[in-house]
């Protein structure tokens, strides 16, 4: 047999075999001799995950664009075809080519969340690349980026470089770079030294990060003469006209998100404090609409896809969004294309242009209260009322949905039994709401589904303690005893993930050492149920001497050293300061897209410019 | 409304896409050909697509059918164009015909032809006379996995032509025809029963299955 006869014996054998043929519609064929720089694009989870990830999807086309470098795919493998390649010694490749990951240029990891970090490092050994970044010479350059790269600290004797911040237009530069350097023939260090000076990238062992007796940072400093004492992260500033990919790649199997994606703005003004990408994807950047409808046009063409999604992080936020989603319908509704909404601002406004895209295509209806009462509301800055939602449920009931979930978070800073129990009245009311609109309840159905808090790097939570792993199973129990009926269901996570998110989240460079421990004991896939293993865990971090409640359950100082304080996300530590001392205090900021609210990316770098609306 | 009905090829690069899989790159394909699609009538609509009996994964065809029902006037010679430029590769439209509305596909085809060709784990002598005494039994019982568990049919009932095109080295390969319907054995099954009646001479990890031709009546 051949080597293609042999891989193809292996996918006779697994599950969803096309999760590793690639060779989708809009999928890029080049001819890998032809071109300089050979970048493979790794996302650490399954296919169906990460192909329905929009940032991998936009650096895919963009690289691709460029005739001197072919940007190709590589996912993690399930645990059936990761058995199979490890018994016949098949290196982990690529979707496009086939070729082993040591043979390209660039391996580039996509960090979107911290508990794909163990697949980081098990794809790299699949691929037979040593998982520490020193001892990788004549391989190729491991660099990484996405949200969870903006606390680098835990990956750093793993990943080469990190990039900061939005990449289409640094992604450019690194590359220019590395042909500068390959043609010149230079050393590996060479080009590290060459990126750090690329605004944005952060090349950790040219730092060195200090600590105190007491376990706490004493200081984090670069080591070598010439290096930022902070990286700045990269901002797109025309992001009318930023790259947006004109096709995208239509899977052959069902991935998680399997549609049109379309970026209609970045960033989010509401300011809610738990929330990460709220803060760091800041400023808001409109794209006009005609841009939007250009988009589409071509995006329908070029993929046949049946729906389109409007991305963003708050889609009902959009300056024109009634205008949109209506021209949207009228243009597609007779070819049965519908629009879809990721997020879940719900109120009336929002229910009749949902009832609106509900005649080409069924959705669901989502709200996210986020707390239970009108207190801890007004604690995380969650701008929504009760009345908001009572009003906003009831014309969604007129309106004829039956289904709603509901998402709240548990263990939020400052939460009592009685914020808890505020979950419950709520789901009640909204139950009550339904049989005064519809006289009984037989169709009704409400999901109310509890995350727990998790403190994020630049967020004015980032210094808060999670709840232990006790006090969450307390406050869970206390909700799947109330929320036990014929019309109500309850979900919740798994507290111990949330606690491994926690310390990772937060993590210094020592909880580094028993993310490596974790996957020697075998920790993959740590974000899907069946595979999390939280024994395994716990013993990493005995083995190595880490105490995960240090990071994950204990309230930071102030003006302690934060692991992620290398970093500028452009908003200030001040701001954060601020927020999190007016969310003790209960008080609420108003949503800065009328007004602004000093968090500071304004005055960050030349040319940054944050949205404005019209006045109201 | 029209019946348009294709013979297309399935190549290697698409060989494991499943049935249901298929069913979308087809729906797709038509919305970026523009091409009208009718929809059945009800309280759920779906386009009128209709497939011959499915392929197993990890086969290959060069002869399969479909039926598409569209709503405008479209010639086959045009529907077969604007489709493939559309289609993702591996997937091609070699011939379209139209034919009645109430001409429907599944009762039409009677059987295919398949080029097999496996792996040999040892050597094995008289391999040619062996499928000759194979095909000269009267019946061969083999059992296969039904919904409602496992059923024994007689795989002989179904098999027209099997004999052995060319061995060399670890290959052989071979030519079948069988009977092609509703619950009917594939060529797989073949293999396995063949394989057995010879001692276990062939590895059925891997095997490849290529369709030449699906017969209509
Ligand atoms: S600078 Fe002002 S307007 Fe801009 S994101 Fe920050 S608070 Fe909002």
């Amino acid at each position: 047999m051949d080597i293609k006869e042999k891989v193809d014996s292996l996918l006779m054998k697994v599950s969803k075999p096309t999760r590793y043929t690639g060779g989708e519609l809009n999928s890029v064929l080049k001819n890998p001799k032809e071109v300089k720089v050979r970048f493979a694009f790794a996302f650490p989870d399954v296919y169906e995950v990460g192909m329905s990830h929009l940032g991998m999807r936009i650096l895919y086309h963009l690289l691709n664009k460029r005739e001197d470098v072919y940007c190709e795919r590589v996912f993690a493998p399930w645990v059936d075809m990761e058995a199979l390649m490890r018994q016949n010694k098949i290196p982990l490749f690529t979707l496009e080519t086939k070729t082993p990951l040591s043979e390209f240029d660039f391996v580039g990891f996509t960090l979107q969340y911290e508990l794909s970090y163990t697949n980081v490092i098990n794809m790299l050994n699949l691929a037979n690349i040593p998982i520490l970044s020193r001892e990788r010479e004549g391989l190729p350059f491991v660099i990484a980026g996405g949200p969870c790269a903006y606390n680098p600290a835990p990956l750093s004797e793993v990943i080469d470089f990190f990039v900061m911040g939005e990449g289409e237009e640094v992604i450019h530069e690194i590359i220019d770079a590395y042909i500068e350097w390959k043609e010149r023939g230079g050393e590996r260090e060479e080009f590290l030294e060459a990126v750090s000076q690329i605004q944005g990238v952060y090349v950790p062992k040219y730092y060195i990060e200090e600590y105190d007796k007491d376990g706490k940072i004493k200081e984090i400093r670069p080591i070598k003469k010439g290096i930022p004492e902070r990286v700045k992260k990269r901002i797109v500033k025309d992001f009318e006209n930023v790259y947006h990919p004109e096709e995208q790649i239509v899977p052959f199997m069902d991935i998680v998100h399997d549609r049109i994606m379309l970026e209609i703005f970045r960033g989010c003004t509401r300011g809610c404090r738990f929330c990460q990408a709220g803060m760091i994807y800041r400023p808001l950047r409109e794209k006009s609409k005609e841009k939007i409808l250009e988009l589409a046009d071509k995006l329908v063409k070029s993929t046949g896809y049946e729906e389109i999604s409007l991305a963003s992080l708050s889609t009902f936020d959009y300056s024109q969004i009634e205008d949109l989603i209506k021209e949207l319908i009228s243009r597609y509704q007779e070819k049965g294309i519908g629009v879809s909404i990721p997020s879940s601002r719900v109120d009336a406004v929002s229910i009749n242009l949902l009832k609106e895209i509900q005649k080409v295509r069924k959705t669901g209806l989502t709200l996210a209260p986020e707390a239970g009462t009108q207190r801890l509301r007004d604690v995380i800055n969650k701008g929504i009322t009760e009345e908001d939602i009572l009003e906003a449920t009831a014309s969604a009931f007129e309106a004829g949905w039956n289904n709603i979930k509901l998402y709240f978070m548990i263990g939020l800073p400052t939460e009592t039994m009685e914020d808890v129990e505020g979950i419950v009245d709520l789901a009640y009311k909204i139950v009550d709401n339904y049989k005064r609109v519809k006289g009984n309840i037989k169709n009704l159905r409400v999901t109310v589904s509890t995350s727990t808090f998790v403190p994020k790097p630049f967020t004015p939570f980032q210094w808060v303690a999670q709840d232990s792993v006790k006090r969450i199973i307390e406050k869970q129990n206390f909700l799947k005893e109330r929320l036990k009926s014929k019309v109500l269901k309850y979900n919740w996570h798994n507290p111990y993930m949330s606690f491994l998110e926690a310390t990772i989240s937060r993590g210094d460079r020592r909880v580094g050492k028993a993310i490596i421990k974790a996957w020697e004991k075998g920790c993959k896939f740590d974000g899907w149920d069946d595979y999390f293993d939280h024994e395994k865990w716990e013993k990493a971090f005995k083995e190595t001497g880490v105490n995960p409640h240090f990071y994950a359950n204990r309230e930071w100082e102030i003006d302690e050293v934060l692991p992620w304080d290398v970093v500028d996300v452009g908003v200030t530590k001040k701001f954060l300061e601020r927020e999190y001392k007016k969310a003790l205090e209960g008080r609420i900021t108003h949503d800065c897209r009328y007004y602004c609210t000093g968090c500071g990316v304004k005055d960050y770098d030349e040319g940054v410019i944050c949205f404005e609306a019209p006045k109201k | 409304m029209k019946r348009l009905r294709s013979k297309y090829t399935k190549g290697e690069e698409v060989k494991f896409i499943s049935h249901l899989d298929l069913l979308r790159v087809i729906q797709r394909a038509l919305r970026r050909a523009d091409i009208k699609v009718a929809f059945s009538q009800g309280f759920n609509p779906h386009p009128r697509i209709s497939f011959g009996p499915a392929l197993m994964v990890g086969a290959t065809t060069e002869g399969d059918y479909m039926d598409v029902d569209v709503e405008e006037d479209i010639s086959p010679h045009e529907f077969k164009e604007r489709m493939n430029e559309v289609l993702p590769s591996g997937i091609k439209i070699v011939e379209v015909f139209e034919v009645d509305v109430r001409d429907s596909l599944s009762s039409r085809i009677k059987g295919a032809d398949y080029l097999v060709e496996v792996f040999l784990k040892k050597e094995v002598e008289g391999l040619e006379e062996a499928v000759k005494r194979f095909m000269a039994k009267d019946t061969i019982e083999i059992e296969k996995e039904t919904k409602k568990g496992k059923k024994l049919v007689d795989l002989k009932s179904y098999l027209e032509e099997f004999y052995l095109i060319d061995m060399n080295g670890e290959r052989a390969k071979f030519y079948v025809k069988m009977k092609l319907g509703e619950g009917s054995p594939n060529p797989f099954h073949l293999l396995k029963a063949f394989n057995e009646y010879i001692g276990d001479a062939f590895d059925l990890e891997y095997y490849k299955i290529h369709r030449k031709n699906m017969f209509l009546e």
